[in-house]
């Protein structure tokens, strides 16, 4: 990389080199590239397969195929639903509002750590640097686009022609552009801080709205929307690409402007401050670690807010002065750990919401059958219990902080079972009673749920608590390359406990019926996971014992 | 761009300013975060052959000032004027003149210790690439691991490596924030000699430190960063280093 003159390199030249040198230093070759096709067609199948589903799903909601038992509907019969038209609505605005803060929070123009740092401070044109990260995140976007508009345009299109398709893709593809260009030029010009919380504000209330829909029809009577009155849904901007899929042409104008706006973002790219795009280089670097890490909450809070941050208000008592030294210590603990939960506002509302969530799907015109509401229950019940764990993953990456009160480390344990156990309690409270407002399920198994709740409680120490992966262990053939078993079995612990424990209670919904032996039942498994939550593992040092893994004993014969 | 090698070590890659001509300015300037200021109201200038340490305990401002006067942070209030212009790092002339080195842990992983340099090297325009490398790998003990891979040296090294990339380019102004950190002793005299003999030949310093036998070889002059900002000489903020107090004998 000698030149003989003083001439400076390009940000082209610069960018190549960083490339060649690493790309000359990476190892595999041949193999690696296949490893990567053979991921890549196998991760195309996946999506494939899953949209397949989805569409299957959809049309058999909307009566074209053979009526299955296990698609029974789950509500009460004369149950007054939501429109299909207003729940695509709804889910295209949230998800539109979604990834609209995703995008700004991550860029949307990217460039990584180490690139900002050794690129940004070169006294070359900058463009050179920041263009390919440009054309390179709107990849994103567009996939999501296709995955999103395809599946529900085949299922709620009522003409499904390959054209009308590919038209409302391409609409779709637009609409991902559009939301793209917005949050670029918010970057470019450091601004719409206010647009970002509008949009998390949105994606956290839209889901709400189709509950209280149909809580208010099922009350209303006569006066109960119905769906001419939510018919505008459909001229919502974010609902164009299902418009086209029925043959109208006049929402394609979403293109011509999506693409007026890439192009002015283009033409200012070099506007963006280093400042700006080390922040969005943070923000993913986080993302991405989250990611590795499998961490649900940790990953969710990377694409939105990012780590916490500022001062709260929340101050509750810490320092005890009645009872005994054990007493006062527990009392701090469980207030400590009370005011960490308190203290992120945003997490508890992301529970609240996906308390809510099944209810919402129940009360969808055609999707109110158990099993789709049961796997809803599982998937929300499990990612509120982690979303809950943040004071157990903070406590099993510093250890120190579990031995700062004079208390037994199965005592602290179980002092960090008090909060998520109570909020879990509440949580199936809130999220059966909804259901049963809507007609799913029956007091009796609200009762149920209410047994079950603290055992979602001990699956959030489960998963907090869970053993760093032991990459020592044989590795598995996965679609993404060699995975060590070690990693898939942590991955694993927590969702296991959350499923254990919500068995009886899903069963009786799907059978719809609760025998009374599910009551013990579910006692049973409760107190097991409470056990089971709030075990203390040994270090397998200690189980091996002695150097290189000779038992002690024998080391002493 | 002009370029003097010094075969005692140093390769002196700084830009003959005019004497007295101001670097930096900064004017009223308050630095903070989110609009909320973090400490007093700074003003300073600084001229070629000047070198201004900032001085003041853990969480006064220094950094947050520091960062603020390179554009890595918006003013709460006030201004800097580096050479004449109005801070914006996107321009090429700020990027020719103003080299920086704050405790970014970041590399290429692919990368090697002198591939890393070379990237700084072609993106300024030096040339005589490779002697100049080779020399700056020597001033900082890492000849040996020039084709090391960044995550593969200790913390100190990958420090050493970071200053050494400030150093293989040219500049008018440099900016270092606790550059004595996680070196060792000899590497830490050696360098501030390596600056001092580099201010004395014209260079503009601005420099966070802690260390007051740094502070007192490399700086010229001298800031206390607290809830208010108090000017004094190198050798009155050495003792108010040791012990965190601007009114200390």
């Amino acid at each position: 990389m000698t030149k003989e003159t003083n001439e400076r390199f390009s940000a082209k030249e610069i960018r190549q080199y960083t490339f060649r040198a690493g790309l000359s230093r990476t190892q595999g070759g041949l193999m690696e590239l296949i490893s990567e096709v053979y991921t890549s067609i196998l991760g195309g199948l996946t999506l494939v397969t899953m949209a397949g589903a989805l569409i299957v799903a959809l049309r058999h909601s909307l009566g074209v195929g053979d009526e299955s038992a296990l698609l029974a509907s789950a509500v009460a019969p004369g149950f007054h639903s939501v429109t299909l038209l207003q729940a695509s609505a709804t889910v295209l605005l949230t998800l539109a509002a979604g990834l609209l803060t995703l995008e700004m929070t991550m860029g949307p123009v990217a460039m990584s750590v180490p690139q900002t740092a050794w690129w940004l401070g070169l006294p070359v044109r900058r463009r050179g640097f920041i263009q390919p990260g440009f054309l390179k995140s709107m990849a994103w976007p567009s996939i999501a686009a296709v995955i999103v508009v395809l599946p529900l345009s085949l299922g709620m299109a009522a003409d499904p022609t390959p054209g009308n398709l590919a038209l409302a893709v391409l609409c779709g593809l637009g609409l991902a552009w559009l939301l793209y260009g917005i949050a670029a030029w918010c970057q470019v010009t450091g601004s719409g801080a206010w647009l970002k919380k509008a949009m998390g504000a949105i994606t956290l209330l839209a889901p709400l709205t189709l509950v209280a829909t149909a809580l208010y029809n099922n009350v209303a009577g006569t006066s109960a929307i119905t769906g001419r009155q939510t018919a505008w849904l459909e001229y919502l901007p974010t609902s164009w690409p299902l418009l086209v899929a029925d043959g109208a042409r006049w929402p394609l104008l979403l293109l011509a402007l999506a693409l007026g706006l890439l192009a002015l973002v283009y033409l200012n790219l070099e506007r963006i401050t280093t400042a700006a795009l080390k922040k969005s280089a943070a923000a993913g670097a986080y993302a991405a670690s989250s990611l590795l890490s499998m961490d649900a909450t940790e990953l969710s809070r990377s694409f939105s807010t990012g780590p916490a941050t500022g001062n709260s208000r929340v101050r509750l008592k810490l320092i005890f002065t009645k009872g005994t030294a054990n007493t006062r210590s527990i009392k701090t603990l469980a207030s400590t750990h009370a005011t960490m939960a308190l203290r992120s506002p945003a997490t508890l509302l992301r529970v609240l919401v996906l308390a809510a969530i099944p209810a919402s799907l129940a009360s969808v015109e055609f999707l109110g059958n158990a099993i789709l509401i049961a796997v809803a229950i599982y998937l929300c019940a499990h990612f509120s219990a982690t979303a809950l764990g943040a004071t157990a993953r903070f406590s099993a990456g510093n250890p120190a902080v579990d031995t700062l009160m004079p208390l037994p480390a199965k005592t602290v344990r179980q002092v960090h079972y008090i909060v998520p156990g109570a909020a879990m309690t509440l949580w199936a409270i809130i999220c059966f009673g909804l259901l049963l407002a809507l007609g799913v399920g029956s007091p009796a198994l609200l009762i149920l749920a209410l047994l079950a709740g603290p055992g979602l409680g001990a699956a959030t120490l489960r998963a907090g608590f869970r053993p760093a992966p032991d990459w020592n262990m044989p590795a598995l053939a996965g679609p993404a390359g060699p995975v060590p078993t070690g990693a898939i079995r942590a991955f694993l612990i927590g969702p296991d406990l959350s499923l254990i424990v919500l068995l009886p209670v899903l069963i009786c919904l799907i059978s719809g019926g609760v025998p009374s032996i599910a009551f013990p039942i579910q006692l049973t498994l409760t107190f097991l996971a409470f056990q089971w939550g709030t075990h203390i593992r040994k270090p397998k040092s200690a189980k091996d014992g002695g150097l290189f893994g000779v038992p002690q004993t024998a080391a002493n014969k | 761009m002009s370029k003097a090698t010094n075969h005692s070590g140093a390769n002196q890659h700084h830009r003959p300013i005019p004497a007295r001509k101001d670097v930096v300015r900064a004017e009223k300037l308050q630095a903070g975060y989110a609009g909320k200021a973090v400490c007093g109201v700074v003003s300073f200038s600084l001229h070629s052959s000047q070198s201004l340490a900032l001085v003041g305990p853990n969480g006064a401002g220094k950094s947050t000032v520091v960062k603020t006067v390179v554009g890595q942070l918006e003013a709460v209030s006030g201004t800097t004027l580096i050479n004449g212009n109005e801070v914006d790092d996107r321009t090429l002339d700020f990027r020719r003149e103003v080299a920086v080195v704050f405790d970014d842990d970041a590399f290429f992983p692919a990368l090697t210790v002198e591939e890393h340099l070379a990237i700084v090297c072609a993106g300024h325009g030096v040339d005589e690439v490779e002697d100049v490398i080779s020399a700056e790998l020597e001033f900082f003990g890492l000849s040996a691991l020039a084709k090391s891979r960044p995550y593969n040296l200790s913390s100190g090294q990958r420090r050493r490596m970071l200053l050494a990339a400030a150093f293989v380019r040219p500049r008018s102004l440099l900016v270092l924030d606790e550059p004595e950190q996680r070196l060792d002793t000899s590497m830490r005299h050696k360098l501030a000699a390596r600056l001092r003999a580099e201010v004395d030949s014209g260079l503009a310093l601005l420099v966070v430190t802690h260390d007051p036998e740094f502070l007192i070889t490399v700086a010229t002059k001298a800031l206390f960063i607290a809830d208010t900002i108090h000017a004094m000489t190198p050798g009155r903020a050495a003792e108010a280093i040791a012990s965190e107090n601007p009114h200390a004998d």
